[in-house]
């Protein structure tokens, strides 16, 4: 019995139990590192306050209620780690990945269940690894979530140094690994286990948003494998791949010679662009996919959209420079990232145009799903508009590493794939566990959730403009600084609503996965294949081998089941319309 | 009677689930050399930046690294000759080609090793100079994923001592083992180039 339990549920090699493993895990680390970021905010927004609470939970980090320096880097560099890595990665690609992606192509299983299970089992104690970092001599690593040498590579340069910064590599490297065979099996299962009839201009954007998201991960992320792996040896075996010459940390002359900081800057970025589209396609993809389902229309443009994703992940690998524009680069080289960085604009634009067409006449029903799916266009919007100034080098000269490109990232990468995850979750909970979750409680989190959250990160653009630099750990000693105060006071209430507003979803969370409403097989009259099947799917997913028919848009039909057809419907039941 | 088949008509002969999965175990693999490629051109790509650095100076590479590029050269010969001689269903050699093979990697590895130490009784370590750290920490790199072929390559000789049973299957497993140690046998002559000529 135990052991049937532990088979089916804990060591599965079922692509639902570890997409549901990926998610809850990414949630766990969700919390964690809006914790982070509430101390971040309590410091920025109440600099030199005394939280004597804190203190006492914190003795090391706040002692005596007020943050130290170092413990505030080390917040800032784990804050942004885990919410990149730990929490949008799980949940939004490994999870809903792992989940959808069988499911959606009409398959049993991940082309490689096995691989998939230890795929799992790694990233958790990569997760594990990056959490225990904070509770050794030191603390956290304190280098930003970027690990720039020398900060990164000398032992003595901050606390976080120490084994911190050792931890924090270990744990990237396992991430890498793990992300690569969840990626590699994604790439194997769409291209190999596709249902009969479901071409590729038959899948869903979702599939093909995870598709191209899983080929950047596996050819962007193993160089930073390499760069780790120099960084360990910089920091452990004496090397001076990335140390400089010259270099005097804690009033000594280290003994290093001729290494480039730079180089890790390129081999960082070369993972760290591509990553945030890894994040970034997947929301886009999933908002695009659950509107239709309450326009009650076929979406606009899929082909085009298609094409769109795909250029975008071409030359999302070849634009990486222009984090660097103020690294003493060539502006002959920062001429070339600034008009590729640009360039992406372009199928950007239209596929946002593309899911804004997609709303065009029609009758919106907005459920939960559908608010956190169309404030998805909102954000993308609003947040691509600053890449117009970061893109361009002239301008990114002035705004880099102020709070102008925070409020940026934290739109795209941060609110555009929290709000598609939030979608996601709202949208497929009644497939993943065969019960609904509560609509009140849902819209009420949607606007505790879309509202603070753009306050936020508009408002940090202004800090920006007024040339607020990031990761300082208090601006009180600035006098161009000091009308700031009330600007970053009212950013930090707000986030403190942001966070606030999330107790609903949990409560949420939890309540519907015992209480909730029993859902039916396809309660959003939805077309694609996972609606085909009972929720939740049985172990191998579908009764019968699906057999696809049509695309995967076909609404405003006339059919018994009401006005759509599902991709199995037959040609001769309901004409194909693509 | 002629015997002589190629993976293609075997392949063919067995339609369904075995390639289905001779399929997906070959896009896996491929995929996977797509993301060793990447890390190798991080590595030597860093090379090439580092390399403009002042401090770089070349150190004596062992004479050894050239035996050891040729045991692995005649390795993957004798993995060739497994192949053929299965294919002519002459198991016998197949199984000896098959050692050979396996050997062959075993004593590139033990080569590697050598080299290493003859390079440290010289007094070349890791933080001797740029190009030392380089060479250490590639040819480490690249040792590691020989290991992880020799894994695939006993995973190859076992179904070639019961090759005589399942023949589709046998030649899923042996292109596997093919693809997978030809391709080390060419990283190792673009990162041997690199350090030795660069």
């Amino acid at each position: 019995m135990t052991n049937g339990f532990v088979r089916r549920y804990i060591f599965s090699t079922d692509h639902k139990i570890i997409g549901i493993q990926y998610i809850l895990t990414g949630l766990i680390m969700a919390i964690v590192g809006a914790w982070l970021a509430v101390l971040i905010r309590l410091q920025l927004g109440w600099p030199e306050h005394q939280w004597v609470f804190l203190s006492r939970l914190l003795p090391k980090g706040m002692p005596s209620g007020v943050m130290t320096p170092e413990f505030y880097l080390a917040v800032v560099t784990m804050h942004g780690t885990i919410m990149v890595f730990f929490f949008i990665s799980y949940v939004l690609v490994s999870g809903f990945g792992n989940y959808l992606v069988p499911l959606q192509v009409g398959a049993r299983d991940m082309a490689f269940p096995f691989l998939n299970m230890l795929s799992y089992w790694i990233a958790l104690l990569s997760a594990v690894v990056m959490v225990l970092s904070f509770f050794v001599e030191g603390g956290a690593a304190a280098a930003g979530w970027t690990a720039y040498p020398p900060l990164s590579a000398v032992a003595s340069a901050v606390p976080g140094s120490q084994m911190g910064q050792t931890l924090w590599i270990l744990s990237m490297a396992l991430f890498i690994a793990s992300f690569t065979m969840s990626g590699l099996n994604i790439v194997a299962t769409v291209f190999s286990t596709r249902a009969p009839g479901l071409s590729m201009m038959r899948l869903p954007l979702t599939v093909w948003s995870f598709f191209i998201a899983s080929i950047l991960g596996l050819l962007a992320f193993p160089p930073l494998t390499a760069g780790a792996v120099m960084l360990l040896f910089d920091r452990h075996f004496g090397t001076s791949f990335f140390l400089p010459s010259g270099l005097v940390v804690a009033g000594k002359l280290l003994p290093n010679t001729g290494g480039s900081p730079l180089l890790w800057q390129h081999l960082f970025w070369f993972l760290g662009h591509p990553e945030v589209y890894v994040l970034i396609l997947p929301a886009l993809g999933i908002a695009f996919d659950i509107l239709p389902a309450f326009t009650r229309k076929p979406v606009f443009g899929y082909r085009i959209s298609v094409w769109c994703l795909v250029a975008v992940g071409c030359l999302s690998m070849i634009v990486w420079g222009h984090h660097m524009f103020v690294s003493g680069m060539s502006p002959f080289t920062g001429e070339y990232f600034s008009l590729v960085t640009l360039t992406i604009t372009v199928p950007m634009t239209i596929f946002g145009v593309n899911m804004l067409a997609s709303l065009w006449g029609a009758k919106l029903e907005l459920r939960t799903p559908m608010l956190f799916a169309l404030s998805v266009i909102a954000m993308f919007g609003s947040g691509g508009f600053g890449g117009l100034f970061l893109g361009n080098a002239t301008a990114d000269m002035q705004l880099h590493d102020t709070y102008f490109v925070v409020g940026h990232f934290h739109m795209m990468i941060g609110g555009v794939t929290l709000l598609a995850t939030f979608a996601a979750i709202y949208f497929w909970f009644p497939k993943m566990f065969g019960r609904t979750m509560n609509e009140t409680l849902g819209r009420l989190h949607f606007w505790f959730t879309f509202g603070p959250f753009f306050v936020i990160f508009f408002m940090q653009h202004f800090l920006g403009l007024q040339g607020a630099p990031r990761r300082y750990y208090a601006f009180t000693a600035f006098d161009y600084l000091r009308d700031t105060r009330g600007q970053n006071l009212a950013i930090s209430i707000a986030a403190l609503l942001l966070v606030s507003g999330q107790l609903l979803f949990l409560v949420n969370f939890v309540w519907s996965l015992f209480g909730g409403l029993a859902a039916k097989a396809n309660p959003w009259q939805a077309t694609t294949l996972e609606w085909t099947t009972a929720s939740p799917p049985p172990h191998g997913n579908f009764e019968t081998q699906p057999v696809v028919e049509r695309w995967a848009y076909e609404y405003g039909v006339q059919t018994t089941d009401g006005d759509f057809a599902v991709q199995t419907v037959p040609a001769r039941n309901v004409p194909v319309t693509a | 009677m002629n015997m002589v088949m190629d993976s293609r008509s075997l392949a063919a002969s067995q339609p369904g689930a075995v390639s289905l999965r001779e399929d997906q175990l070959r896009l896996g693999l491929w995929m996977f050399l797509a993301t060793v490629t990447m890390l190798f051109a991080a590595f030597v790509s860093a090379y090439i930046v580092r390399r403009s650095g002042t401090d770089w100076r070349q150190v004596q590479l062992p004479a050894m690294l050239w035996v050891n590029t040729l045991i692995l050269a005649v390795s993957s010969v004798a993995l060739e000759a497994a192949s053929r001689s299965g294919f002519r269903l002459r198991w016998r050699q197949a199984e000896l080609a098959m050692g050979a093979a396996l050997a062959g990697g075993l004593g590139f590895l033990a080569g590697q090793f050598v080299a290493w130490r003859e390079m440290m009784a010289a007094g070349i370590y890791l933080p001797t100079s740029p190009h030392a750290s380089f060479f250490f920490v590639i040819t480490g790199a690249h040792a590691l994923h020989v290991v992880a072929a020799l894994a695939v390559l006993t995973w190859g000789a076992v179904a070639t001592r019961s090759g005589a049973t399942d023949v589709p299957a046998w030649a899923a497993r042996m292109e596997l083992c093919r693809t997978f140690w030809h391709y080390l046998g060419a990283v190792w002559l673009v990162l041997f180039a690199l350090v030795s000529l660069y």
